[in-house]
């Protein structure tokens, strides 16, 4: 699981009224991937961030980043960092290079927890869970 | 004199020839591959009608014939096309192009299409390919491409493809020597020549794509069209080139049932339009085939699926991801959930894929499946058994899989972003009213691929138009089937319906009670076996 799936995750259900986000990481295992294993692309991975920028919680990812260990990012955004290049594949780097092999997410409104293994996350939901989701 | 005039040679014109497959994909797939470079056919170039010595021909034929302005060509491509460009590693293939691409280039990325040729001739007839090609340097863009090709060639050669038809060396020759007033310098080669020029002796052929029989009263009929012009890319078959073979499934370390040809998940991500760095979703992903081929065009990949089994592979080794290690790719994202509950667990406040390929499950092979339990009394699962409880699951209707899909994808795609996906079908179905719709989506594709008689499946491509309005979530799913239940029905329970065919078969009893029969052998068998051994 990558940082920026891990921004895009919550858990909605009825108990958690709406929020159910940010998911806390609980890293038992972290990989960092190493630019030579999967080669660079600096132009298509600068392209990427900046297309996905405007998308991200950043708090969210901030706070994530620093549970599987990296307390490297800004705490806030602002119009120079956008505009470096240098940031952006910094960036790029945090957030796709950097899995969550084993561990766990809890839900912060329900206590809830998801289990990651193998970089999966595993999102399956109980029967009682299930509420009835059609119309 | 008649020759054709609709070919001028005032502008760049491109013989493009198919593979005699997936027919009705081919036109889709090549208006998406162009469009990748803003090309478009009608506005930025013209799609000329094939000279034809039969008034009406019925069956297909698998030329096109495009024509560019020449200073829009010169513009846009690099003309001058020597070398190889098809490159046989696809994962470094889709860089973005500051430096000009050549027509070879942006053209081979289309599976379904053999060869490309800059047309210098073409006619109805031998005689009338050849006047034609005389005229070529009458023409401002063939007197260009005519003095380039002298000032670049120092070997060539002239490859004749007649189509089924045999004709002597002798003949052969004569052929080639129609064409000796173009005095080309430098001398014949016949391997790896710098450029190869294709004389192409078009005739009919039946719906299979075999060659119409060519022999009547021992005189061979009469072409349909002959063309005559240079090889773009240097490969005269582009798909004979084992550009495909890296993909083939015998490669990948990873099958399933369900694993589709390559081919045609190379043709979707065409239909997708994903490029270098398009942010593409499976939320079917299975075995992963159409996520490694978006994540071989140089897209990022995220893929759901409900079933850990599949998500898990066989072993270390053979897994969803073992198949992207073994061509060197990004690992994709790969999340355990059901679809129909995506809205329980992605915040969804921004739109964020470019691409979203799926083929979803539609119960002949892998069966369909969503959370929730077939009983009607729910019991809560106790604390400790949690996480490695595996819910039941029940069956999931094809119906709702489809607009459940539609749903997430008018949610998740950026504007403009495609949804390609297969769906099953009879081939008598009106693609108007039975296929789902989605108030925020509209069509732009559709085609059909025959796998049995009345038994087929289409690959529908969806563009996003309109922005995802959340509090409208019920009418959008409610409006997914014009004709309600009876269209849902058509997409729905195949397997039904196949049995239901099939039970209408002769000899369908005997075939089942034999069945029967030897599963119960094999059963007693196997219990025999375990009593063995305990």
């Amino acid at each position: 699981m990558r940082l920026l799936t891990h921004n895009t995750l919550r858990n909605n259900s009825a108990e958690a009224n709406g929020k159910g986000y940010p998911l806390k990481i609980s890293a038992v295992e972290v990989r960092v991937d190493d630019a030579s294993e999967v080669g660079t692309d600096s132009e298509r991975e600068i392209a990427f961030v900046k297309g996905i920028l405007d998308m991200l919680d950043w708090k969210i990812l901030v706070k994530a980043a620093a549970e599987l260990g990296l307390n490297t990012l800004p705490p806030t955004l602002n119009e120079n960092l956008v505009n470096d290049d240098n940031f952006l594949r910094a960036l790029y780097h945090v957030l796709m290079n950097v899995h969550l092999v084993k561990g766990m997410l809890t839900c912060p409104d329900t206590g809830r927890e998801f289990p990651v293994t193998d970089g999966t996350v595993d999102f399956t939901m109980e029967e009682d869970e299930c509420e009835n989701v059609r119309y | 004199m008649e020759h054709h005039s609709e070919i001028s040679h005032n502008r760049y014109n491109v013989l493009i020839e198919f593979a005699h497959i997936h027919l009705e994909f081919q036109r889709p797939e090549l208006e998406s591959v162009l469009s990748l470079h803003d090309i478009a056919i009608g506005r930025d170039c013209i799609e000329v009608p094939l000279p034809s010595s039969i008034p009406t021909v019925e069956n297909y034929r698998p030329f096109l014939i495009l024509s560019f302005d020449y200073h829009y060509a010169k513009e846009k491509f690099n003309l001058d096309d020597d070398g190889y460009v098809i490159q046989s590693d696809m994962s470094r293939f889709s860089k973005i192009d500051r430096t000009k691409p050549t027509i070879a280039s942006v053209l081979s990325r289309c599976t379904l299409i053999r060869s490309a040729i800059e047309l210098w001739g073409a006619g109805p007839s031998f005689d009338s390919c050849v006047e034609h090609a005389r005229q070529l340097s009458s023409g401002c863009a063939g007197r260009i491409t005519l003095e380039n090709c002298m000032k670049l060639s120092s070997s060539w050669k002239i490859t004749i493809h007649t189509l089924g038809t045999k004709f002597n060396r002798e003949e052969q020759n004569d052929m080639r020597m129609k064409f000796a007033f173009f005095n080309l310098p430098g001398k014949v080669q016949m391997v790896n020549p710098t450029n190869e020029f294709l004389l192409i002796r078009e005739v009919e052929l039946d719906p299979k794509g075999t060659p119409l029989s060519q022999e009547r009263d021992n005189f061979l009929s009469p072409p349909l069209a002959v063309y005559y012009g240079r090889v773009l890319g240097g490969i005269r078959d582009w798909r004979g080139n084992g550009r495909l073979d890296q993909f083939s499934l015998k490669k990948r370390s990873y099958l399933g049932p369900t694993s589709m040809d390559a081919e045609l998940s190379l043709i979707m991500t065409n239909l997708g339009l994903v490029r270098n760095g398009s942010f593409c979703f499976d939320p079917f992903v299975g075995t992963g085939s159409i996520l490694l081929t978006c994540g071989l065009r140089g897209g990022y990949c995220v893929g759901t699926d409900i079933d850990i089994r599949v998500l898990r592979g066989r072993s270390d080794e053979e897994n969803v991801l073992s198949n992207f290690k073994q061509f060197r790719l990004n690992r994709p994202d790969l999340i355990r959930s059901d679809n129909a509950l995506y809205h329980r667990h992605y915040r969804m406040n921004k739109p964020i894929y470019d691409v979203i390929v799926t083929d979803p499950p539609y119960g002949i092979r892998a069966g369909a499946r969503k959370s929730g339990t077939k009983e009607e009394k729910i019991r809560a699962i106790p604390e400790d058994r949690r996480h490695d409880h595996i819910a039941q699951t029940k069956v999931y209707p094809v119906s709702d899989v489809m607009g459940d899909l539609l749903d997430v994808s008018a949610r998740t795609l950026v504007m403009g972003g495609r949804l390609v996906y297969i769906i099953p079908s009879m081939r008598d179905f009106d693609v108007e009213k039975d296929l789902p719709n989605h108030e925020c989506l509209e069509i732009a594709h559709v085609c059909y691929q025959p796998l049995q008689t009345e038994l087929g499946r289409r690959v529908v491509v969806m563009k996003k138009v309109k922005e995802y309005d959340p509090s409208l979530r019920e009418s959008y799913l409610s409006s997914v089937w014009i004709n309600g239940p009876e269209s849902a029905e058509k997409c729905a329970n195949i397997r039904e319906r196949l049995l239901e065919a099939a039970k209408l078969k002769p000899g369908y009893e005997e075939k089942a009670a034999y069945r029967k029969k030897r599963r119960q052998i094999t059963r007693e068998e196997k219990k025999k076996q375990r009593a063995k051994h305990v």
